[in-house]
């Protein structure tokens, strides 16, 4: 249900593979063997010229859902059933502009709008104040000056004249028993509305840029909106949009910066790191609590909350290098993770998270090496360097790892004969059949760099097995170059360009609910570099995509 | 215990002169005297239930899975067959088996993987189709269908519900809640078209307020309905300004739209309800509550169609009441063969459970759900361990009105699985002249089963 046969979205790997490959450093990691070929499903791209896609149509995921009927009335849908979202490509924005609702959901939404006016409505103090004035009978002028105020919010545009007419016409309508059930209806109507339930971005042609269309301002303020609040526009802002001011670059930096301003980034950028470092995969994720007695229930909790923290400091306490959270000794602890890491953190507690300084000459630094990654990228009992290495490929730096061949077992022989092995050394051995060793070799040797925490994330120097302990082996390598362990590979990335190029993708692919296609090359490189001159600022990041022409611009519908 | 059905019209929903008028009821004996004679003729039933992680392997998988026995295929064929270790909770209900098809359609070189059973053999034994090409990307494992799986191919046939406007086209349930991926086939086996699926219910307190839980208040239901006119009055305007992919979406919702006004509109037959079910995880447990549910809304005609989908494509349900500490997809990839029996015998147990509630609401003729049904139990491919779409797993269950033949084995080694699908359509009335594209189509159906 997710992808598209054409136009948006062709092909993720030629853009991810070529984005890996436009540094130098990066060249050796682009092995023929293990890279998708670049190359596209028939999109036809100039070279040099920045070639939008056509707009999507998200459709609101449920926590914009929730979070705009909450802006827009005060409370909570008392009637939580909505459709799941999806997360194709990691992001809910993409689940909601490839999906197609099912009857089911469309059910629900009527269910839900019914429920939540319902419970303002038959509170005559709360219908008072979402109404603002007394109906004295169906199409007054209350009732029409409600409606036009409440609907634009609602469809974060002003109600043309025609559909005014029409919701003060239905309200009219269903004013039985009384004028105040034909409000309601009007407004449960409102937000079944598809005009409200989807973000119709389509922009109108631009003379000035043929092949594109300019987004209106109240588009605008929509997109903005829900990329750095993760809800709808507020008044201010759609105020602002009919001023015009939101039809410059500048207008909408002032914009943008009044909203970053607020708690409601932050919480909106914690579900975009959330979504982009795959944090959701920690769920249901358990270990036997025999074998691994540190792990205590609340564990991957805790482990997800650190990396929150952790991103959140990174990126709004102390605006640093957004690369940093893959290096930072800095972190946040309970006491769960405390004792997992082996530190001290005075005050912290099952709930109370306290930062820490991790030791210099400890192993750990940056997120790889928490407890999170760890976790989520390992089997029950065993570590996975392959699903490590994998994560630091696809999540970090952006590259494509192909599936195994047709027809390859991907399972490891047990041990052989009586010697006991490591993980490691059973890898190795699955290396050895060539088939293989052309993908394994791309990610295992990474991978390799963690082995010195188990599927729980505790340090350990040792493996057990059957005949005593087996020491551990961290050595591993990235693109051809040694490493020792987890600790040399944070420092390395701290200058590896390809981890700022794989953010602003990912933040591309977030804010647009799409993949990129091959004719927004130019874009990334754009933001990519402009992120760069930031010193990796993500607020500068936000700030530069959303004055961006494939932010304000969409590409016409092919005919 | 046999439960009669009990589908009566309890009050007629409808307003006369603006009130909701409750009609007294005939006599209980006069309501199913009247039902006996319809339920006993009653229109077929079909239903899909999916399980997750195929067989355990043998080599007649392949010679990477050689080396285990075969705890599926019966030895003998024909009628009467004595069950093999798996089928063997099943043989209370006669299914007949199907055993060595394995899908036909053509696997396209580009882009690479399309030939993996999580993705063809899942897509050829639900839609009769491969994959679409378009957008298949398999490392993220993101793809979609060409058609309808079965459920809404049967669902959406003209000459299935022919005249009838059931409350609903079709159920789509599931049990387990694990799953590999939130998105696409890995969290719905029912589709109604590229890009457009229909996720299952998962919470038996929702399926059963969807079914039970109608309000009475008949004025307020008709003014909500009339209120979606304009709902779609929106829907139409935006339509039109879409290109052709966001438009199939928007009209999409405009067709949901219409059924939810008719649910609201609806007047037709209500039905005693059954008893609210506590929750109950336990995936046995809970096949048999979705079960229960289900055949009381069978028996009472608000649907003729459903799937259901025990556990979800590449399952990582845990089994840990049987000792099995891994998800089900790492216990089939880590070759564990003795957990992944174990663990498809176990989900057999809850098919069992399920069908014994459809085999246990009877009509007043002694004619049970099962009999009218038509039950197509399928799995993605033929085992999880290296995803062959060797020897298929596919069960058809129920006599569907005494169309098909029920306890009967027929090994069809290479044979195409589409044989199955037109077996089936015929066998519950759909004319089918072939059936599967793209390599997969064909005219024949099994002789040995359908009547």
């Amino acid at each position: 249900m997710q992808r598209r046969s054409k136009g948006r979205a062709a092909s993720p790997s030629p853009l991810v593979a070529k984005l890996a490959c436009f540094s130098a450093l990066a060249l050796s990691a682009c092995l023929p063997a293990c890279i998708g070929h670049i190359g596209d499903g028939g999109e036809n791209a100039a070279e040099g010229v920045l070639t939008l896609a056509p707009p999507a149509l998200p459709r609101l995921t449920a926590t914009q859902y929730r979070n705009v009927v909450v802006d827009l009335l005060g409370t909570s849908p008392p009637k939580l059933g909505l459709e799941d979202d999806t997360k194709p490509f990691l992001f809910y924005n993409i689940g909601a502009s490839t999906t197609t609702l099912s009857e089911l959901g469309t059910q629900q939404y009527e269910e839900s709008a019914d429920a939540v006016t319902r419970a303002i409505f038959s509170d005559p103090a709360r219908r008072a104040a979402l109404v603002g004035c007394e109906p004295a009978a169906p199409g007054d002028a209350c009732v029409e000056g409600f409606l036009k105020s409440f609907g634009r919010r609602v469809l974060r545009r002003p109600l043309s004249a025609e559909e005014l007419g029409r919701w003060v016409s239905i309200s009219t309508t269903l004013a039985q028993p009384d004028v105040w059930e034909g409000v309601r209806l009007a407004v449960a109507g409102l937000l079944q509305s598809p005009y409200f339930l989807y973000r119709v971005e389509n922009g109108t042609p631009d003379d000035a840029t043929p092949g594109r269309r300019k987004l209106s301002g109240f588009e605008i303020a929509s997109k903005l909106s829900f990329l750095l609040w993760n809800t709808g526009p507020d008044k201010a802002l759609l105020d602002a949009a009919e001023q015009g001011e939101l039809d410059t670059p500048e207008g909408i930096v002032h914009s943008a910066e009044r909203l970053l301003d607020s708690p409601r980034a932050r919480e909106a950028m914690r579900t975009f790191f959330r979504q982009y470092l795959d944090l959701g995969r920690l769920d249901g994720i358990t270990r036997d609590p025999l074998t691994y007695p540190q792990f205590t229930p609340g564990m991957t909790d805790a482990m997800r909350k650190e990396v929150e923290l952790l991103v959140e400091d990174v990126v709004f306490e102390t605006q640093g290098d957004a690369r940093s959270i893959f290096s930072t000794r800095r972190t946040f602890v309970n006491a769960d993770l405390a004792a997992l890491y082996g530190v001290d953190a005075p005050g912290a507690t099952a709930t109370d998270f306290v930062p820490v300084e991790l030791p210099a000459e400890g192993p750990r630094a940056g997120i790889l090496t928490l407890g999170a990654f760890l976790t989520m990228n390992a089997h029950e009992t065993r570590t996975s360097p392959t699903a490590r290495g994998k994560y630091l490929r696809e999540r970090v730096l952006c590259l494509e790892v192909p599936p195994p061949p047709p027809g390859v077992s991907t399972e490891l022989n047990p041990p052989s004969g009586n010697t006991p092995q490591t993980v490691r050394e059973q890898l190795e051995e699955h290396r050895k059949n060539p088939a293989c060793a052309a993908c394994h070799q791309f990610m295992d040797p990474p991978g390799y760099l963690f082995e010195h925490f188990d599927s729980a994330g505790t340090y350990r120097t040792t493996q057990s097995s059957p005949n005593g302990d087996l020491p551990i082996d961290s050595s591993g390598d990235l693109d051809g170059n040694p490493l020792a362990d987890a600790r040399e590979l944070a420092t390395k990335l701290e200058t590896d360009p390809r981890v700022g190029q794989c953010m602003t993708l990912q933040l591309y692919r977030h804010a647009l609910g799409r993949l990129e296609t091959k004719g927004e090359k130019l874009a990334l490189e754009d933001l990519s570099s402009r992120f760069a001159s930031a010193s990796f600022d993500f607020r500068t990041l936000l700030i530069e995509l959303v004055q961006h022409d494939a932010f304000r611009y969409v590409g016409e519908e092919a005919p | 215990m046999k439960t009669r059905i009990l589908s009566r019209r309890t009050f007629l929903r409808g307003a006369i002169g603006g009130t909701a008028v409750a009609l007294a009821l005939p006599t209980l004996e006069a309501m199913l005297g009247k039902h006996a004679a319809q339920a006993a003729s009653g229109p077929p039933i079909f239903g899909v239930f999916f399980w997750g992680g195929g067989l355990p392997w043998s080599d007649k998988h392949g010679p990477q899975q050689a080396g285990n026995p075969d705890v599926w295929t019966p030895q003998a064929t024909g009628p009467g067959y004595a069950p093999s270790e798996l089928l063997t909770p099943l043989a209370p209900y006669a299914p007949s088996v199907i055993t060595g098809t394995t899908p036909f359609t053509e696997v396209p070189p580009d882009p690479p993987g399309q030939s993996d059973g999580h993705m063809r053999g899942f897509m050829v034994s639900l839609t009769g189709d491969r994959i679409r090409p378009e957008g298949f990307d398999h490392p993220s494992h993101t793809l979609t269908a060409l058609r309808p799986t079965l459920d809404q191919y049967v669902a959406k046939h003209p000459a299935f519900y022919a005249g009838e406007n059931p409350r609903f086209k079709s159920m789509v349930l599931g049990v387990s809640t694990a799953r590999f991926h939130d998105y696409g086939h890995w969290n719905s086996v029912s589709y109604n078209g590229p890009d457009d699926q229909n996720l299952p219910i998962l919470d038996p307190g929702q399926l059963y307020d969807l079914l039970f839980s109608v309000p009475t208040d008949t004025d307020a239901l008709k003014r909500r309905a009339l209120l979606l006119d304009a709902v779609m009055e929106d829907a139409k305007h935006l339509s039109a300004t879409l290109g052709a992919e966001d438009k199939q979406r928007v009209e999409a919702h405009l067709d949901h739209l219409n059924q939810v006004k008719h649910r609201l509109e609806f007047t037709g037959e209500a039905c005693v309800p059954p008893t609210k079910p506590a929750p109950n995880e336990e995936l046995v447990a809970k096949a048999d509550m979705v079960g229960g549910l289900l055949a009381s809304a069978l028996a009472c005609n608000m649907t003729r169609v459903f799937s259901l989908m025990l556990s979800s494509p590449a399952t990582t349900h845990v089994f840990s009441n049987l000792g099995i500490a891994n998800d089900f997809h790492t216990t089939c990839h880590a070759g564990e063969w003795q957990n992944v029996k174990n663990g498809i015998a176990y989900q057999m147990q809850a098919f069992a459970a399920f069908l014994g509630r459809l085999s246990a609401m009877v009509d007043p003729m002694g004619a049970s759900l099962l009999d009218r049904a038509l039950i197509f139990g399928l799995s993605e491919y033929g085992e999880g361990f290296q995803h062959s779409v060797a020897e298929m797993p596919t069960l058809l269950v129920g006599g569907a009105n005494g169309a098909i033949k029920r306890g009967v084995h027929v090994r069809d080694v290479g044979g195409n699985i589409s044989k199955t699908h037109v077996t089936m359509l015929r066998g519950i009335g759909l004319e089918t002249p072939t059936f599967g594209w793209n390599g997969g189509q064909t005219s024949e159906a099994y002789s040995e089963i359908l009547v």
